[in-house]
């Protein structure tokens, strides 16, 4: 009996699948407080027709994706569909294949979906209906919209962050500037116990890296671009490279959803509060740290009384060397001819 | 060679020349004697040789015992401050991650790095001591003391090694090169193991001193590495091993050891003095 029942559909919407035109869809969906009522709780099923013309899949069909809607009005709730229905290798309708999707399934929020906790996938994030290109400010994942984004399940994390220069930054109209996914990335985001991760101690130098030793952007903003290299330099910097993971990286000392220039009081690197920042790892630290100047880069005149013990020592062993080497040259060139002499005579 | 035929052959030697023949009694008496007096003539040329070798090797000593210990307690420390101190100087380069590798992280190198340190100021503190109250030591900082026959001997030195003059410079106990080397180490402890300390103990230091007073302490300790490992390895082990001189290694500082002819070459001033004093040593026992 059900399969004489599904051959009637088949054949049917095989009939109607020409004339079946979103335009029919929109008659309801088009509709702004057309829902239902589920689990005593009213769901919207309302489509903006207009947002959804300026996705990225304006020009399909509502039933490209729901294939299983086959008679107007459907009678039954359709089938959830997902992203991977058509963005998969090889697929012919010529949706775009990329690396994400298999990305995101080694993230924290795939692995949270896995175990069955409320954790976005594609559709949470890109939205359902009005898709659009990242470069789109309109689109969900417009870099300015991702704080709101995130910040829609991290909410405390949102506020910290809307507190940074980074979002200073990007309020300013400084669109280089860092949001969540420039730090954490868009769709492999992991866990900073994990060696891949951008958030793991020995990648943090790496993530800040990628703008702050950005030559053009940094003197755009302000910032010494010479910091990276000269942390790389440091104690801190050549431990951890060495896998002393709880030696100092850049989060340590400058947070990180609330990172702030050391001109503000409320920044941990601000010299009140250096004594207490250092603290954290050396208990004696006083005021003392902060009298002096940080990431030096002794070969650079700005680094004040170190540079010139760095020029000293520079001239004291050029010096040194090419007297004692002049020496030995002598010595040996002197030994040579007088060796020669003796075998001549 | 058997004295007895040897005389025997003389004997038939001189009969054949003169063609006679001798009484075979005074043969005999005759035979005898000439050997005895081949075998004293042996004995004396061999005891004569064998004084002679050991003349050739008659040696002196250079270097205490205590001297002898310094030393090395010194050269170990520096080897093992160097080797696990450039890695992290050096912490670019594909060699600093084997070295790390190798010796089972930058935590075993930094322990392996402190008891270099430790060896070193040991060995300051046991060469101030030994300077200030042994006898010997307090004579050998004597010598070491820079004086005008430095710089002339210095002179001297660089006219001979040009070829200008035949005479080599004569030094007493030390040379100037020597006392260069004795006194570059005072230079060289003094700051690595003043900034060195600040390092170690950052955090006690931290409650102390203001930040830059550590920048300053790790550019020094850096810096002043180079320049004394560059001293040793181009400097110290020319004059100590790959000198014509003495290559491949002169080993007095590790036996005290130094040969007559060494010490006739290289101390003639020392070797005068030293023949000096044994001279007035034995003129005052004979008259005694």
């Amino acid at each position: 009996m059900k399969v004489w029942i599904l051959i009637f559909f088949v054949l049917i919407a095989n009939q109607a699948n020409s004339q079946l035109k979103n335009q029919r869809c929109f008659v309801c969906h088009g509709v702004k407080n057309f829902g239902i009522v589920e689990q005593g709780k009213f769901k919207s099923l309302y489509v903006s027709r207009e947002d959804f013309e300026a996705s990225v899949h304006s020009k399909f069909a509502c039933v490209s994706c729901h294939v299983d809607v086959r008679v107007i009005p459907h009678l039954t709730k359709p089938r959830k569909i997902h992203c991977l229905q058509c963005h998969f290798e090889g697929n012919v309708v010529g949706a775009p294949v990329t690396a994400k999707p298999e990305k995101y399934k080694e993230s924290v929020h795939a692995k949270a979906v896995a175990k069955g906790k409320n954790a976005p996938d594609c559709k949470d994030c890109h939205t359902v209906h009005y898709v659009r290109k990242p470069e789109d400010p309109n689109s969900s994942v417009y870099k300015t919209r991702v704080p709101e984004l995130c910040g829609g399940c991290h909410q405390t994390i949102k506020e910290e962050y809307y507190n940074s220069i980074h979002w200073a930054g990007i309020k300013r109209g400084e669109l280089s500037s860092a949001v969540c996914s420039d730090c954490h990335r868009e769709h492999d985001i992991l866990p900073p116990e994990d060696p891949r991760s951008s958030l793991n101690p020995k990648n943090v130098i790496g993530t800040c890296d990628k703008c702050h030793s950005d030559v053009k952007l940094m003197k755009r903003v302000g910032v010494p671009v010479t910091n990276p290299e000269a942390y790389k330099e440091s104690f801190h910097g050549i431990a951890l490279k060495f896998g002393v993971v709880k030696a100092a990286n850049c989060a340590s000392c400058h947070g990180y959803h609330d990172v702030l220039p050391s001109r503000d009081p409320r920044s941990p690197i601000h010299p009140a509060n250096l004594a207490k920042t250092c603290g954290k790892c050396h208990p004696r630290a006083n005021e003392n740290v902060a009298k002096g100047k940080f990431h030096v880069l002794p070969g650079e005149k700005e680094s004040g009384i170190v540079y010139y013990v760095y020029t000293f020592f520079k001239w004291f062993t050029l010096i040194v060397l090419i007297g004692l080497f002049t020496h030995i040259v002598l010595d040996l060139v002197g030994h040579i001819r007088r060796k020669r002499k003796k075998a001549s005579e | 060679m058997d004295p007895k035929k040897e005389a025997e052959r003389l004997i038939k030697e001189v009969e054949a020349e003169e063609g006679v023949t001798l009484d075979a009694e005074f043969r005999e008496k005759l035979k005898n004697e000439i050997a005895e007096k081949i075998r004293s003539e042996i004995e004396r040329k061999r005891k004569e040789i064998k004084r002679k070798v050991e003349e050739e090797e008659e040696y002196f000593v250079r270097f205490s015992l205590n001297v002898r210990l310094q030393h090395l307690t010194l050269a170990v420390g520096v080897i093992l401050l160097i080797i696990t101190g450039l890695p992290i100087k050096f912490h670019e380069s594909k060699i600093a991650e084997l070295f790390f590798d190798l010796i089972g992280g930058i935590q075993v190198s930094r322990i392996l790095h402190r008891i270099g340190a430790g060896l070193l100021i040991f060995v300051s503190i046991w060469h101030t001591l030994y300077i200030a109250f042994t006898k010997e030591g307090r004579n050998e900082f004597k010598e070491l003391l820079p004086r005008k026959k430095d710089f002339l001997d210095f002179w001297q030195n660089i006219k001979y090694m040009l070829g200008k003059t035949n005479e080599r410079p004569k030094y007493g106990r030390y040379s100037y090169i020597e006392k260069f080397d004795y006194w570059a180490v005072y230079w060289g402890m003094v700051i690595m193991v003043f900034s060195g300390l600040i390092l170690w103990f950052h955090n006690f230091f931290l409650g102390i001193f203001p930040k830059f007073v550590f920048d300053i302490a790790k550019e020094a300790h850096s810096d002043e590495a180079m320049l004394a490992t560059l001293a040793i390895v181009i400097w110290h082990w020319y004059n100590a091993h790959f000198n014509p001189h003495v290559f491949p290694f002169n080993p007095t500082i590790f036996t005290g050891k130094i040969s007559k002819e060494r010490m006739l070459r290289e101390h003639p001033l020392e070797y005068e003095k030293i023949m000096k004093e044994k001279l007035s040593r034995e003129g005052k026992s004979d008259e005694r």
